[in-house]
């Protein structure tokens, strides 16, 4: 029907135009009626050329037809002409459809009785597919839908039709009929697989073209304009807003002065009349001056160092470091323990296989807070702590089993029945014992055994004994209330007997050189026997008891101390010229022991504080040692001459080097109560001291002759077994001549042999 | 341990003795619980003794006093282990027979003389008993106090020598401390005439007569000893010297007192006087000088032979022992200890068991000695002086100073040992671990409760022990000898 489309179309045209003369003038609409129909014939020319352009787009067609009716539907009464025309073409066209209808077209059923239900049912003819109908773009003919296309594989179709009748599968050729196919056919390579039809179909243009702009990558529509003009809505021209948005009245500041900057400006106006701010202020004329730096002599402090530099990290500081520079567990866990300003490192090397694992450093905050403290003027409190194991403090000394031989345990003990055993002395050959007690009862009895082989009874109580160290005469000294006996041991050699009756009892009496108030009173060795002395000096009266007895090495001298107050209680007694002399007139403070330096002409006197050392060849004070102790109880001399130790009421024992200084070179205070007795061994390096608190201590104390050594002190052991009575302990200790066994007098009574 | 299992344990063992009980040579398995007594009486069951005998069991120089497993254990002795268990025949508990209370200390006893027991004491009698407790004899032979005393053996010369029709009399050689030795011969009587005797001795007949006073020494005598044949006296002295003397009685005095101007002299002069017994003075034929300190105690070393072929043995506070040709007088052997200031010395027991022992030597192999620091030592006599090593093979602890020490005969590696805490101790010289018995002398009674009183002397002979100490005289039945 291409007449009727080329008619449509010119029909179109006319509408258009017109519009278009609508527009210019309304009014005219009705006076143009007819003019319209004559330029409906002018345009007959361009028909043609219409035509070439507009023939693309057959299908349109259809959907004319309803336009064309809802346009003349909406149309003006004007058109009724052309709708006459127009009803004249439908006419015509539906008496062509008509003819067509009941040709074939319009399907019409046809009522059949059914054979299988015997009911009537509508038969609807085939439809004839030609150009108009739907049917014939139908080009699928496959009904599958959208399935897996594999299911039909191992059938002969690959689906079914509309009718339900099956699809058989087209032939495909092998490989090689494809690629003839494509030799052959120049536009097989345009084609594409299709799976419904399971054959290659071509690609259409429109579709080529899609696949070109996708690959392009434009846009697929091709009707797409990217570059559209804009579409002013409700800007532009004739479009302004003059309405304004709110109904609110305009505010009252929009025209009234303000009242803050009138008091800014009042401000000013006030500084101006006060003469606070000068108008015209005249400009200082004064002008930048220049000055030379380098004119200045240069300055002669020294330039500031540069602070230190750092040193550079090493490997272990990497955050990557070599395995070796990584801790052990153990390592690990010593630098945690240690605290730290310990530490040799104040970082654990870390490994971290990149750069990016590296965590945030944790000491940030830290040292941020540390760096206020600085800024602060808040100094770092920087601990310093000694670390020292304590057990090195601890001098290192020998151990007690390599310095043996000492008394170590409780051999025999002798037992002073009725009082204190105050005093003991052992013989010069060490074999015989002598103790004396409060009850003034003296016993001689052997060191090994224990048996008392002589007893003396005295009367008041006895303050000292001491053996005569001399070894070709033998007595020893007694000392009770202003009184001195020597006595004679018994068992002794005649010669050694006749020898000290002569000494002690000589026939012929020398003239006394000064008269003393001391007198010697001896006893005739024919009226003399063991149980009574015979010899005995009468100290002056009101001299107390002596308490303390000490014999020159060469047993000539005997130095005693009385406890009482007069003549300081210090007598030296000549044997051999049987004379008595206070060697001081007076002496500061009660004297509480004195001793003959073993090798020189010196002499200890111990008083209440001091230890003072006269020579007495010379008479004259040698030296001053000041113990610091508050009350000296007893003192020895080391048989070499140049140590001394002084024991104190106070449990301190002071070890002086007379060769160092006037102050002790050691204070020991191992006892808990006072000490009351000291004696060094004459041959062992050992010394004694004896307590209140019922111990006897003993020391290791080897002096060297080298005068660089010190002198080594070692505590060996502690000898219990005295018990305390009356607050009092073992009054005095004596070693045991030549063996390393110690004899104790304790206030209970008992003298004990400590054996090694 | 699971006891299941140490139920079923069991120990090998070999068995060995030097008893005339023997074993066959065979190792036994021994149920690890068992104890001596178990053990005593498989040996009994084995060896099918008609009379069972006692016997005890030394494991490793240890008596065993537990069960076997708690030995192995103490001991860390695998349960693989053979242990050789030497049996001994056991030693009895000793049993205490009689006490004698002194007036003073007992320093001396001995069992010497057959019948009787003679003892030194402090107040210088010597006093003989009967095996009945009876005082049969007493004399004062020293005015000091005695350390030591020994009987001459009745094949000395000595008793033909000394005129006495009697049979019952006993020469006693005594040291005192008043630095002579005596020789004494006591008149022994059963009948109970003479118990007052000693208190008026001048006045009745001379019963008792001192024979010989031995003067050389010039301090207290510590011991005095005499050989077999009783030809010869040894006696120390404190002043480092031995005196070497025969017995026999001299005519007149070899050794010129000097009589010291004293009253107490004169009184004693006179007392002896009067008494008419005054001793002759005697000298030594030899004086051992090598001691540097003290000598404690002088032995003869050998077993028989007699004459002066003899060795002495002398201990000393110089810490050492020494051995000396009697013959030449020097001295042959020493044994340097270090700190061991010795106090008595014996001859093992094992030099008693030994058949060619040291009469054909001359020289005893070991010597037993006691020292201050609480031991009793065994020295090998054969090490060289010159070597460093003193020779010292076991050491016997003691818990107190041990004074005195005795063997006998009859007892093969036993010996007896006195000590301060007043406990006599048997020892086996093979076991030095504790002691095998022990006895508690002078048992405390009453008023003087917890005194612990010192033993000083020990004799043991024939089976029965003599003490004496602080508490006088006690007899023991020791070891399983007949009275």
């Amino acid at each position: 029907m291409p007449g009727l489309e080329v008619e449509s179309k010119r029909r179109k045209r006319r509408h258009e135009e017109g519009q278009d003369e609508l527009d210019a003038e309304p009014s005219a609409l009705h006076r143009n009626g007819h003019l319209e129909m004559l330029s409906d014939d002018e345009d007959g020319n361009d028909i043609q050329s219409d035509d070439g352009q507009v023939d693309q787009f057959p299908e349109i067609h259809t959907e004319s037809d309803s336009e064309e009716e809802e346009k003349e539907e909406t149309s003006d009464e004007e058109d009724e002409e052309e709708d006459e025309e127009d009803k004249d073409e439908d006419e015509e066209s539906d008496s062509a459809s008509d003819s067509a209808e009941s040709l074939h077209v319009f399907p019409k059923a046809k009522t059949v009785m059914s054979e299988i239900t015997g009911q009537p049912k509508l038969v609807y003819p085939e439809i004839e597919p030609d150009y108009d109908s739907d049917s014939s773009t139908e080009d699928a003919p496959n009904r599958v839908g959208d399935i897996p296309m594999h299911w039909y594989d191992d059938l002969p179709h690959i689906g079914y039709d509309v009718n339900g009748r099956k699809v058989l599968r087209p032939a495909r050729g092998d490989e090689l009929d494809k690629f003839l196919q494509t030799v052959d056919d120049p536009s097989s390579w345009t084609a594409a697989f299709d799976k419904n039809t399971q054959m290659d179909k071509p690609l259409s243009a429109e579709e080529l073209d899609i696949i070109h702009r996708l690959y392009k990558g434009e846009n697929p529509d091709a009707n797409y304009d990217p570059y559209e003009p804009t579409i002013e809505w409700f800007t532009g021209k004739g479009k302004e807003e003059v309405m304004p948005l709110s109904a609110a009245p305009e505010p009252k500041r929009r025209w009234v002065p303000s009242k803050w900057e009138k008091q800014k400006v009042m401000k000013i106006v006030r500084a101006i009349r006060q003469g606070r701010i000068l108008p015209s202020k005249p400009k200082s004329k004064a002008k930048f001056e220049f000055y030379s730096i380098w004119n200045d002599t240069p300055s002669t402090h020294q330039p500031p160092l540069p602070a230190p530099k750092p040193p550079l990290p090493t490997n272990s500081e990497s955050y990557n470091p070599p395995e070796e520079y990584l801790p052990t567990d153990e390592e690990r866990k010593r630098w945690e323990e240690t605290d730290p300003e310990d530490r040799e490192r104040d970082y654990l090397p870390q490994k971290y296989s990149a750069l990016r694992l590296v965590p945030g450093y944790d000491q940030f905050i830290k040292e941020r807070f540390h760096r206020q403290l600085d800024l602060y003027l808040a100094p770092r409190v920087q601990r310093v702590k000694i670390n020292i194991d304590p057990k090195t403090l601890i001098p290192k000394l020998p151990s007690p089993n390599n310095l043996k031989p000492f008394p170590n345990y409780k051999s025999l003990h002798f037992i002073h029945a009725k009082g204190r055993a105050r005093c003991i002395s052992v013989s010069p050959d060490g074999a015989w014992v002598v103790s004396g007690d409060e009850e003034g009862i003296a016993s001689l009895w052997e060191v090994n055994v224990g048996r008392e082989i002589q007893r003396w009874q005295f009367e008041g109580r006895i303050g000292l004994i001491e053996w005569c160290p001399r070894l070709d005469v033998s007595y020893f000294v007694v000392g009770t209330e202003e009184k001195l006996h020597f006595l004679i041991p018994p068992n002794i050699t005649n010669a050694v007997l006749s020898l000290t009756q002569s000494l002690l009892a000589p026939s012929s009496l020398p003239p006394p050189p000064n008269p003393t108030p001391i007198k010697w009173n001896s006893v005739s060795p024919n009226h003399w026997s063991l149980d009574k002395p015979i010899l005995t000096l009468a100290l002056p009266d009101s001299s107390g008891l002596p308490i303390q007895a000490h014999w020159h090495r060469k047993g000539d001298y005997l130095a005693t101390v009385s406890n009482s107050k007069t003549h300081g209680g210090v007598w030296i007694h000549q044997l051999s010229r049987r004379h008595s002399q206070a060697p001081f007139k007076r002496i500061k403070g009660t004297v509480q022991a004195v001793l003959f330096h073993p090798l020189k002409p010196h002499f200890f006197v111990a008083t209440q504080q001091y230890v003072r050392l006269y020579n007495l060849s010379e008479q004259k004070l040698l030296k001053t040692l000041m113990p610091g102790i508050k009350w000296i109880s007893s003192l020895d001399v080391h048989p070499s001459g140049d140590h001394v130790i002084v024991g104190g009421y106070d449990r301190k024992l002071c070890w002086f080097d007379l060769e160092l200084s006037d102050k002790p070179y050691k204070v020991l205070r191992y006892h808990t109560r006072a000490i009351r007795s000291l004696h060094f061994h004459p041959t062992y390096p050992l010394f004694a001291s004896s307590s209140d608190d019922g111990s006897i201590q003993i020391f290791h104390s080897r002096v060297y002759n080298d005068l660089l050594t010190d002198p080594l002190i070692v505590p060996l052991k502690i000898l219990r077994g005295h018990s305390v009575k009356d607050q009092l302990g073992v009054l005095q200790v004596r070693w045991c001549g030549k063996h390393p066994w110690l004899v104790s007098a304790g206030a209970d009574g008992h003298v004990v042999v400590w054996c090694s | 341990m699971d006891p299941s299992t140490s139920q079923s344990r069991s120990q090998s063992a070999v068995f060995s003795t030097n008893t005339q009980y023997v074993l066959p040579s065979q190792k036994f398995m021994i149920p690890a619980t068992w104890r001596r007594y178990q053990l005593s009486q498989l040996v009994n069951k084995a060896l099918d003794l008609s009379k069972p005998v006692p016997f005890d069991f030394i494991v490793r120089g240890e008596v065993l006093r537990s069960t076997l497993e708690e030995w192995c254990q103490a001991n860390a002795v695998g349960e693989e282990e053979t242990l050789e268990i030497e049996y001994i025949q056991s030693v009895l508990p000793p049993e205490k027979v009689s006490s004698i209370p002194h007036e003073d200390w007992v320093s001396a006893v001995t069992c010497a003389v057959q019948g009787h027991f003679l003892t030194g004491s402090y107040d210088g009698q010597i006093r003989a008993y009967s095996h009945s407790k009876q005082l049969v004899s007493s004399t004062l032979a020293h005015r000091s106090p005695i350390t030591s005393i020994c009987a001459i053996p009745t094949s000395s010369p000595l008793y033909s020598e000394v005129s006495s029709s009697n049979g019952d009399q006993a020469i006693v050689a005594s040291s005192s401390l008043d630095l002579t030795a005596r020789i004494t011969s006591l008149y022994l009587h059963d009948n109970n005439t003479d118990v007052d005797m000693d208190e008026q001795p001048p006045t009745l007949p001379p019963r008792s007569t001192a024979l010989a006073s031995l003067v050389m020494h010039t301090g207290p005598l510590s011991s005095i000893s005499v050989n077999s044949a009783g030809t010869h006296l040894l006696t120390s002295s404190w002043d480092g010297l031995i005196g070497v003397w025969d017995t026999n009685i001299p005519d007149s005095d070899q050794v010129e007192v000097e009589q010291v101007s004293g009253a107490e002299r004169k009184k004693r002069r006179k007392v002896d006087l009067n008494a008419q017994d005054r001793p002759k003075t005697k000298a030594p034929i030899s004086v051992l000088k090598s001691h540097t300190a003290r000598v404690s105690q002088v032995i003869f070393g050998g077993g028989g032979g007699g004459g002066r072929g003899d060795v002495a043995i002398s201990c000393g506070f110089d810490s050492t022992i020494r051995v000396w040709d009697l013959e030449t007088g020097i001295c042959a052997h020493t044994v340097t200890a270090s700190e061991k200031p010795f106090l008595a010395l014996s001859l093992p027991p094992s030099v008693f068991l030994a058949p060619s022992g040291p009469t054909s030597t001359g020289t005893p192999s070991t010597i037993l000695a006691n020292s201050t620091d609480r031991t009793m030592t065994l020295y090998d006599l054969r090490t060289p002086s010159t070597s460093s090593a003193s020779g010292a093979s076991l050491s016997f602890m003691h818990p107190s100073t041990p004074s005195c020490i005795s063997a006998n005969a009859e007892a093969a590696y036993q010996v007896v040992t006195g000590a301060y805490d007043s406990i006599v101790r048997v020892w086996d010289v093979r076991s030095n671990k504790g002691a095998m018995a022990t006895m508690r002398a002078f048992t405390p009674d009453g008023a003087d409760a917890g005194q612990v009183k010192k033993v000083l002397s020990v004799d043991w002979k024939r089976g029965v022990a003599a003490v004496g100490g602080e508490g006088g005289l006690e007899i023991w039945k020791v070891g399983e000898g007949k009275t």
